[in-house]
């Protein structure tokens, strides 16, 4: 028994020094992802982005660094949509995983938590789809592929202000998120500035689900529209009530709508509101259109924006290392923040010093129960 | 005035959610003085027992409602049965970590089986907007809810206190030593116990996902509220757990409405707190220690 075990030992490790000498390292690359918990839905988009990017690649043959061509291999970790669980998912793809660049997390206060470990152990970190300022401020190893909320606050309040003739606005918002809080102050503060009156500030944390008491406080003030710059799982439950209390406003909201679920949930109560986001599927570009083709074909289902986005910073990553010619991380962040013009999926890219790419925005309506393109905004 | 109105039926169909969960605390606390940990998320069971119910079987509510409630019963009795009855004599720590275990298990097993996404139940009941003289307004499900809850915790009160088996109970709670000496069988007993609280659990539980939403993690928040809520009305009575329910709901909504919504669970917890210091065994709440 003992010498069959011996015998299979042997033979795994001839194996296992055999494809070592055969292929070149495969290279790696962490994702951090809500792949359970509260926005799951958005965790599940981004590991599929992922997934094809790197099946993609490899049916290429894998990437071209220095005189070799190498697999890539993304390393898909669940942060459960927590800052304690997507530091923990860090520092494993850091230290136990050895990854060259990590791509995450989604969610601004979860990539706010995983910032500072990339930051110190100098490993690049692309985030798809956190749009919270701070995420990238100071680092030099940060980036992300998406805008930022300043620019989407903006964005979203003169669209209240000029397109719709709204006077009055209400906000409700989760105070415990990086996210909601961010884009709620800046559409309040440029909301104010254009010239409208915000009649109620209001505030909830996150898993709550009863806000009839904020909801009541703002049917009072009868405002023209209602912003909820709030995640695609809450937002149909804060319009039913809304609804229920009687509040007629017109509802705008923020990318982190963006997401089949919210139709599921919220069905015909959806119809009608205005959200702002990364891209439009019935406004795509023909490289756009190939990927949501690819995108569909794969995993039947339309890719959301923190797919596209994520493939985009996947993209990002594959050409700083071939373009470093070698898999080091330090290499590969300077190859990262050189980035000049990169036509992503959606959008062109460019950093300019900081981790922030100038990127344009696109408001979509909600009718009959499909994201239809309204207009686009550039900065 | 209107608006006092409106948030006060706000926050009466949050007590009443509440009161549905603290019951079940309470009781398991009357009889086996366990904190049953994990009563929140048996209340996650019985909302997604509903929740299957509705849309896989496609049944209507009056059939949801009793069969849900059954389910979620015998789930109860059998975590009773499973995790807790051998360690009935042991010591209280060893019972309350498997109760947070239990918790946890039923969290994930839920979560693996229907996957990790908020969702709704399907309107089960009319919703329709009724407009009220002076401009408050309510809908259907709203009444209805209010009304079965406090419909249920009228049974049970008539139950515990008219019939042979909540002679039983009462009589358990007061001693559990010397009552099976009496001829009461004393498992049958606490597993009568488990069923209600689970079953109440179960309603609580698809009234909340019919007002609000569901998933695996629910029941860690609504279910430390409320235990809070059987604290301060004072845990093991009935009637205290329901006053416990609608106090913490009307203080919860009250802050939000004249404070800051910010505060909401300060407030309430704060409340707690000042409420155990003039009342350390809560508002209706039997003395723990007796005197010799």
């Amino acid at each position: 028994m003992k010498k069959l075990g011996l015998l299979f030992l042997i033979i795994f490790l001839l194996g296992l020094t055999f494809e070592g000498l055969c292929a070149p390292p495969e290279l790696k690359f962490g994702v951090s992802a809500p792949l359970t918990g509260d926005i799951a839905a958005i965790g599940q988009a981004t590991k599929n982005a992922a997934l094809l990017a790197q099946d993609e690649a490899n049916s290429a043959g894998g990437l071209k660094v220095g005189s070799s061509k190498r697999k890539v291999r993304f390393i898909i970790e669940d942060d459960e949509n927590k800052p304690e669980g997507t530091a923990t998912v860090f520092q494993k793809l850091i230290n136990q995983d050895r990854v060259l660049a990590i791509i995450g997390s989604q969610a601004s206060k979860c990539s706010n938590a995983g910032a500072p470990i990339a930051e110190a152990a100098k490993i690049p970190q692309i985030t798809p789809w956190s749009t919270n300022p701070n995420v990238t401020k100071g680092r030099k190893f940060v980036f992300r592929a998406c805008f930022i909320d300043p620019f989407q606050g903006k964005v979203v309040a003169q669209f209240a202000y000029t397109k719709l003739k709204a006077k009055t606005a209400a906000v409700l918002y989760d105070i415990a998120s990086d996210y909601n809080k961010g884009i709620a102050e800046v559409f309040r503060n440029e909301f104010t500035k254009t010239g409208g009156k915000i009649v109620n500030f209001e505030t909830y944390n996150t898993k709550d689900t009863d806000f009839s008491a904020q909801l009541t406080k703002i049917r009072g003030s009868d405002p023209d529209v209602l912003f909820l710059p709030n995640y695609f799982n809450e937002v149909p439950l804060q319009i039913k009530q809304a609804r229920q209390l009687g509040i007629q406003a017109k509802v705008l909201g923020s990318d982190g709508w963006d997401d089949p679920q919210l139709i599921q949930l919220g069905g015909k109560l959806m119809e009608g509101a205005y959200f702002s986001n990364h891209y439009a599927v019935d406004n795509a570009s023909p490289a756009l259109k190939t990927f949501i083709a690819s995108y569909q074909k794969k995993y039947n289902a339309i890719p959301d924006a923190a797919a596209a986005l994520t493939y985009d910073a996947a993209k990002i990553i594959f050409q700083a290392v071939t373009k470093a010619g070698k898999a080091n991380s330090l290499a590969i962040r300077d190859q990262i923040a050189a980035i000049k013009n990169f036509s992503g999926i959606t959008g062109v890219i460019t950093y300019n010093g900081d981790g922030d790419p100038v990127k344009g925005a696109v408001m979509l309506r909600i009718e009959n129960g499909k994201y239809v393109f309204d207009s686009a905004v550039n900065p | 005035m209107a608006i006092i109105i409106q948030q006060l039926l706000n926050a009466t169909q949050l007590g009443a959610v509440y009161a549905l969960i603290a019951l079940g605390y309470s009781m398991v606390y009357g009889i086996i003085r366990l904190i049953n940990f994990a009563h929140g998320d048996i209340f996650m069971v019985g909302a997604f027992i509903g929740f299957l119910l509705a849309t896989l079987a496609g049944l209507p509510f009056y059939v949801i409602m009793p069969l849900a409630m059954l389910l979620t019963a015998l789930v109860g009795v059998a975590i009773e049965r499973i995790a807790y009855r051998k360690l009935r004599n042991a010591q209280r720590m060893s019972l309350v970590i498997t109760a947070l275990g239990v918790g946890i298990f039923l969290e994930n097993i839920v979560r693996v089986l229907v996957g990790p996404q908020t969702r709704q139940l399907p309107p089960l009941l009319p919703d329709a907007i009724l407009q009220l003289p002076g401009g408050i307004v309510i809908t259907e499900d709203k009444i209805l809810i209010i009304l079965i809850s406090l419909a249920l915790m009228m049974i049970l009160w008539l139950f515990v206190n008219k019939t042979l088996m909540g002679t039983a109970l009462r009589a358990v709670a007061d001693n559990k030593e010397i009552v099976p000496l009496m001829g009461i069988n004393l498992n049958q007993v606490i597993a009568v116990t488990f069923a209600i609280g689970s079953a109440l659990a179960a309603a609580g539980g698809i009234f909340f996902g019919q007002a609000y939403s569901i998933d695996p993690y629910m029941g860690i928040d609504l279910g430390w509220k409320a235990f809070i809520a059987a604290v301060i009305g004072g845990i093991g009575s009935i009637e205290g757990a329901v006053l416990g329910s609608f106090m913490l709901a009307e203080v919860e909504v009250f802050s939000v409405a004249y404070l800051s919504s910010n505060l909401k669970n300060g407030i309430a917890f704060g409340l707690l707190i000042v409420l155990l210091l003039i009342w350390p065994s809560g508002i209706m709440g039997k003395p723990m220690l007796k005197k010799v």
